[in-house]
């Protein structure tokens, strides 16, 4: 049992836990605060997979741009959709959540099943890189790897996701402008 | 000669014909001119053929398998002598009742029906074969329907003929049955060769229990229901106990058809009928119709003495007398039994015509007066001998026949009869005395009634004067057509028509005619005794009556209120125990059938209905409830399963989401379970 | 070296758990994290299979697209609520159900 392992086990409890929370509470605030530590400690698990660009960008893309967006769109809403928002219910478990826990009870059972025949440690490719010394190992240096491949490999889909986001941006801020008063 | 006998049967048929078309008082003539021509014929017929050999002249009339019936004519002795009498008797009836019924509405009905008759009488007596027979047998019963009934409306003559044409009907239903019992047995219907000298019926015996015939034989039971329906037959028609009681009543009818139907003519078809049929009866047989004759003519002579109706006193004298017939015919006197039925027709036919002219007269007295009277009821009559003089004559040569007093036609054939009963008893044992010691009080009964009878209408003085001395009183002999026809009849009363000698009746030409080859004559000590004796105590019964009813004196031993009044006022209740034994149980019969055929049949039908109509509704309730509510369940199921479906389409997006997910999630399960 | 299987499971489990947030919350936003959190469990799963493809390097830059494409998506999404709001003044999806039979 190594420190990874320990780390491993620590961070995806956190993730999970907060996740189950996220889940359950009714409250909305809380429920994206607590989403924070959720992407917090994904972010964490990235690093434990030697991805460290991604977990430094999932903080601050995610956490720093998604989130925020999300605090901010419905903070400045206004009273009336707070009050929307926060519609009490008491009871934790509903019987009306039943049928969709129990799916995705059984979507989890499916997917562990396939995971299990998977066998994804012993996959083809996975040995034959782990053969040929292609895995990313503890002391490596990826950003430069991602600069260049993005540049090189990935230069196609690096171009098609910005004009997305341009589109994204633009579609965005058409359908959230005030309708003028007639 | 046959083919003059067949247009003096056919005459009277054509003025029938002719007087269904026209009105008024020529069918009178129609039918009296038929009449004449009728009687013409028939003596110029009975001049030519009477004693000669018998005419049989027949035809095929028609064929119904391997039987085949003849139509066709009989002229011996006995046909042509009816033939004759027939004629002799409605000739003078035909003139009588054209001043009789003058003043009728119904005139040519009436003519019409006397026509008819003629001709069913007149075809009745020469016609050869048994079907022929009764078809004019039935005729005659017919005729003698229509006119007891003429006077329609009156409620007692349509009585009358209804009874008198079921009564006929019994005897008409055993004269069936004879001939086919005699059809069956001899396989033919013609009377010479049944009935003739040497003819099948005198060839039949009996032998172990059977009736044994050429050419067939059958048990001995069916020749006694034959003759038991020849019985019948005689009873009806002849008016003999006990199918007797239609007699009386059937003079409702007019007095002119009561004279020619109901005295002479009709009434002795049953006599001619044993006459036809004589061969066939045995010893024991005859006996018995003696007997029936014996105790029918005692009977009515009886009843005869209380009735106060005067043409009721001749219905009784009429019984009395046919019994006189078949109790000859029973003891073997043949001869004598149609010697007395030709005589009794004439006077009889006398008798009538006078109680007519009396009764026309009377009924004048009571329409002029305004009285309340019945015409016909002699105790209202009287005296009427001053007034009526020709009918009073007339009157006395009937009666002294009737009586049997010598030198009438009466005294030839009535002592002729008891005296063949005396010697005809003196071959049997000697309970068949009662036979003609019977008759002998029966002759001398007849005198009594008769004594009253004529000493009621004719003498004394006019009784209706009692009730209310009457001022109008126009009663007097009547017309020419009145005084003729009295004239012509009492002339054929007296003896010399029948017989040249006055006292014995065997020289009679009638009686000759008639007596069979091997019939002794035997001159014994009653043919002096019976007349005298008979004759002496008539007239001691005459004077007898006499002094009761003219000079009142008290010499009835008889009280007027005892029981045997009464038994013979009421016509021995014969009517009476009729009415309980036969009419009420049909009646009470007809009104059951009604009720159950009101009851149980249309009840039935209705309960059919009902069960249709139940039915119906059942179908009704079947086809709404059941098929129909066949079809709304399959469109509420359908229904049902559609908005069934129609639930998922919610509208929320997380419900969406959630059945495809299911349906993902089902299929994944699926792949890695199979 | 951390077993693929465990990295898988977790993923497995906050996939699962995304799509219940989804599937239940009766809020727009919530439902919108519910989204990210499937999207973070698949760049998850992305990120640990790349560990063993250094050359190409596919998987951490298809998780670098994926976290841009989320980030896309939050905002369209979040214009697309505001619209909602403000037709049907309320941002429940249960009460947003016009288009149901």
């Amino acid at each position: 049992m190594s420190a990874a392992n320990i780390l491993f086990y620590i961070m995806s409890f956190i993730a999970l836990a907060s996740a189950s929370y996220v889940a359950v509470s009714k409250n909305l605030v809380r429920s994206v605060f607590v989403f924070f530590v959720t992407l917090f400690a994904l972010a964490g698990l990235y690093v434990l997979a030697m991805a460290d660009f991604i977990a430094v960008t999932q903080i601050v893309v995610y956490v720093g741009g998604i989130l925020v967006l999300i605090l901010f769109a419905f903070m400045l809403s206004g009273r009336e959709t707070l009050d929307v928002l926060q519609s009490p219910q008491r009871s934790i478990w509903k019987i009306k959540n039943l049928p969709a826990l129990l799916i995705v009870a059984l979507l989890f059972i499916v997917l562990f099943n396939v995971i299990l025949k998977t066998d994804a440690d012993h996959l083809g490719w996975v040995s034959d890189s782990i053969k040929t010394k292609n895995y990313i190992s503890n002391s490596g240096d990826m950003t430069a790897n991602i600069g260049v491949n993005l540049m090189t490999r990935y230069l196609l889909p690096f171009e098609i996701i910005s004009i997305l986001l341009m589109m994204a941006l633009v579609g965005a801020a058409h359908l959230s402008r005030k309708e003028r008063a007639e | 000669m046959a083919y003059h006998a067949l247009a003096a049967v056919l005459l009277p048929l054509l003025a029938f014909v002719i007087n269904c078309f026209i009105k008024g008082k020529a069918t009178g003539w129609v039918s009296t001119i038929a009449i004449l021509l009728s009687a013409v014929i028939s003596i110029i017929v009975f001049s030519h053929t009477f004693n000669g050999g018998a005419i049989h002249l027949s035809r095929v009339w028609f064929t119904i398998g391997d039987t085949q019936l003849y139509a066709g004519l009989l002229l011996n002795n006995l046909s042509i002598l009816m033939l004759l009498l027939v004629n002799l008797i409605a000739l003078p009836v035909h003139i009588f009742s054209m001043a009789y019924m003058g003043h009728d509405q119904r005139y040519g009905r009436y003519f019409t029906c006397l026509s008819l008759f003629c001709f069913s009488m007149l075809a009745l007596v020469v016609v050869d074969n048994m079907v022929l027979f009764y078809t004019f047998w039935e005729l005659v019963g017919f005729s003698s329907y229509l006119l007891i009934g003429f006077w329609y409306k009156k409620e007692k003559a349509i009585q009358a003929n209804k009874k008198a044409f079921i009564m006929n009907r019994i005897g008409d239903v055993g004269l069936l049955i004879a001939i086919l019992v005699i059809y069956a047995q001899f396989h033919t219907f013609d009377l010479v060769k049944l009935f003739g000298q040497g003819g099948l019926v005198s060839q039949s015996f009996f032998k172990d229990g059977l009736w044994i015939a050429p050419g067939a034989s059958i048990p001995a039971i069916w020749q006694y229901i034959a003759c038991g329906g020849i019985f019948l037959a005689v009873c009806a028609k002849s008016a003999q106990f006990p199918l007797h009681t239609w007699l009386p009543d059937a003079m409702e009818g007019p007095t002119s058809v009561s004279a020619l139907i109901h005295a002479a003519t009709m009434v002795a078809a049953g006599i001619f009928l044993l006459g036809r049929v004589y061969p066939m009866f045995n010893t024991a047989e005859l006996d018995a119709l003696a007997f029936i004759g014996c105790f029918t003519a005692f009977m009515a002579a009886t009843i005869a003495l209380t009735q106060n109706d005067l043409k009721r006193i001749l219905a009784f004298s009429t019984i009395s007398q046919l019994g006189f017939m078949v109790m000859a015919m029973g003891i073997n006197a043949y001869a004598s039994s149609l010697f007395h039925l030709v005589t009794h027709a004439f006077f009889k036919c006398l008798l009538f015509l006078v109680a007519g002219v009396v009764i026309h007269e009377m009924q004048h007295v009571k329409d002029e007066n305004q009285l309340d009277i019945d015409p016909q009821n002699i105790l209202y009559m009287g005296g009427l001998r001053k007034r009526m003089p020709l009918t009073f004559i007339a009157a006395i040569i009937g009666g002294a026949a009737l009586v049997g007093l010598p030198l009438t036609s009466g005294y030839l054939s009535k002592d002729g009869i008891l005296i063949q009963a005396f010697e005809w008893s003196d071959t049997k044992s000697i309970g068949y005395k009662i036979v003609p010691i019977m008759m002998l009080i029966t002759s001398w009964l007849t005198a009594f009634y008769v004594a009253r009878l004529i000493f009621k209408v004719f003498f004394g003085k006019l009784r209706v004067l009692d009730v209310k001395p009457v001022v109008i009183c126009h009663i007097s002999d009547g017309g020419w057509q009145y005084r003729v026809p009295l004239i012509l009849l009492s002339l054929c009363c007296l003896f010399p028509v029948f017989s040249l000698d006055p006292l014995l009746y065997e020289q009679s030409w009638l009686f000759k005619a008639f007596t069979t080859a091997d019939h002794l004559e035997r001159m014994n000590i009653y043919h002096t005794i019976i007349p005298a004796g008979l004759n002496i105590l008539s007239i001691a019964v005459i004077y007898l009556a006499y002094a009761i009813y003219i000079q009142e004196r008290k010499m009835l031993p008889f009280a007027q209120n005892n029981w045997a009044f009464d038994f013979s006022y009421n016509q021995w209740y014969f009517n009476k125990a009729y009415n309980t034994i036969f009419v009420k149980p049909v009646l009470a019969l007809g009104s059951g059938l009604f009720w159950f055929d009101r009851k149980v049949v249309d009840g039935f039908i209705r309960l059919l209905q009902n069960i249709l109509l139940w039915l119906s509704k059942v179908a009704d309730v079947m086809d709404r409830y059941v098929i129909d509510g066949f079809l709304h369940l399959l469109t509420a199921i359908v229904q049902y399963i559609g908005n069934f479906v129609r639930s998922f389409q919610t509208g929320r997006v997380q419900y969406y989401l959630l059945s495809m997910l299911a349906v993902i999630v089902a299929w994944f399960i699926f792949k890695t379970l199979i | 070296m951390i077993s693929l299987t465990h990295y898988l499971v977790v993923s497995a489990i906050l996939f699962c758990i995304g799509l219940y947030v989804v599937l239940v919350k009766r809020n727009a936003i919530q439902i919108l994290i519910g989204i990210e959190m499937m999207l973070n469990a698949a760049i998850l799963n992305l990120v640990a299979f790349g560990q063993f493809d250094r050359h190409n390097n596919g998987g951490q830059m298809f998780a670098l697209f994926a976290i841009v494409l989320a980030a896309a998506t939050t905002a369209v999404a979040l214009a697309i609520v505001l619209n909602v709001y403000r037709r049907y003044k309320t941002i429940d999806p249960d009460k947003v159900d016009q288009l149901k039979d």
